[in-house]
């Protein structure tokens, strides 16, 4: 009965943990479509928490704007943890809608819902879903959106998980734009965990597109996370580059 | 946070401005007009008509837009409100002679 307890216990830590958390390679999603656009996606992360531990994260995957409205995307992951070593983690499959024309509206409004099979298969099926937002103010492009995350068939059931990201980003050229990005998690959506156990992180971030051919072009954009509450890592170092084509 | 939140939540999306509509085609791989001239100031809606039988994607960084155009179909770009100035782009499929530029003025 014991031994039972402190596993359903840690099962628990660990599914709270996985949701509460942004991942290191996680990226600021914006609301647009680009239709008919095929793009290979390499996400990696590095974070390193209270304990000098690191905490590693990467992707890669393949992408496909299906419909001027639907963009969907197939990742496989893998982390790395302290001494563990690298290890494949899930898969996922990222579907974003564009609900409203680029510049038809004051704010650009799309909607993303990503559904993620762990290798540990005691987690279930990890949903997330929000709203994602967007506009610009001349060369400023703000982004904001809000993350709700929940996993179904676990062996040990967790609620329902919120979480934000934002960015800021001046328009300078086309290779390279600056600005400042930030993810937070505040733990269950209704009953947000105490300050210091959420996790809120912000810094400089460059964002850039390279041609390399027509209608060929490398994607990159990349933030240093810095702590902004007790319950984030140290830092966080992300980068995103996608070959479109 | 929680603020923040509701405030995201109703952010108006509804816009009070009536846009100011401008055609564009493509025949054979060339914007007709090369030359729009626009109003600035004003929020634009840009029909694009391509006429080829080739898709094309109409690009610019400076108006910050791309949009895929199928062939013998037209899509709808937004743009604007712009500054006076010159605004060029391109097709992203045949950039060297699908070009052109608005101008804001």
């Amino acid at each position: 009965m014991k031994r039972g307890l402190v596993f359903a216990f840690g099962a628990a830590a660990q599914i709270f943990c996985r949701l509460c958390a942004a991942g290191p390679a996680d990226y600021v999603y914006t609301p647009a479509v680009e239709y008919g656009e095929r793009e290979i996606d390499f996400k990696a992360g590095r974070a390193n928490t209270h304990d000098a531990d690191q905490q590693s994260a990467a992707s890669i995957g393949f992408g496909y704007g299906a419909t001027p409205h639907w963009f969907t995307e197939f990742y496989s992951k893998y982390e790395s943890t302290g001494a563990g070593g690298t290890h494949f983690d899930a898969w996922e499959w990222e579907n974003k809608f564009q609900l409203t024309e680029t510049g038809q509206y004051p704010v650009d409004v799309g909607l993303v819902v990503e559904v993620e099979r762990p290798q540990d298969h005691d987690e279930g099926y990890e949903v997330r879903f929000g709203p994602l937002f967007q506009t610009e103010f001349g060369k400023v492009q703000l982004n904001g959106n809000l993350l709700f995350g929940r996993q179904y068939r676990a062996a040990v059931s967790a609620p329902m998980q919120f979480g934000y990201q934002w960015q800021v980003k001046y328009l300078w050229t086309e290779r390279l734009e600056f600005g400042i990005q930030g993810f937070g998690d505040v733990g269950p959506w209704n009953d947000w965990a105490p300050a210091d156990q959420q996790s809120h992180r912000f810094g400089p971030a460059v964002f850039g597109k390279l041609p390399v051919g027509v209608h060929k072009a490398i994607r990159y954009n990349a933030a240093l996370l810095l702590k902004a509450s007790t319950g984030a890592p140290n830092n966080t170092f992300r980068i995103q580059l996608e070959y479109e084509f | 946070m929680r603020l923040f939140l509701i405030a995201m939540l109703l952010v108006p999306t509804v816009s009070a401005a009536a846009d100011t509509e401008f055609r564009l085609s493509i025949h054979e791989h060339r914007f007709e007009p090369a030359e729009l001239r626009v109003p600035a100031g004003k929020r634009i809606r840009l029909t694009i008509v391509n006429q080829d039988a080739a898709a094309e994607e109409f690009e610019s960084y400076e108006l910050h837009r791309e949009k895929l155009i199928p062939g013998n179909s037209s899509g709808t770009v937004y743009i604007g409100p712009l500054e006076p100035g010159r605004y060029p782009f391109f097709g992203d499929f045949h950039p060297k002679t699908t070009t052109g530029v608005i101008i804001a003025e």
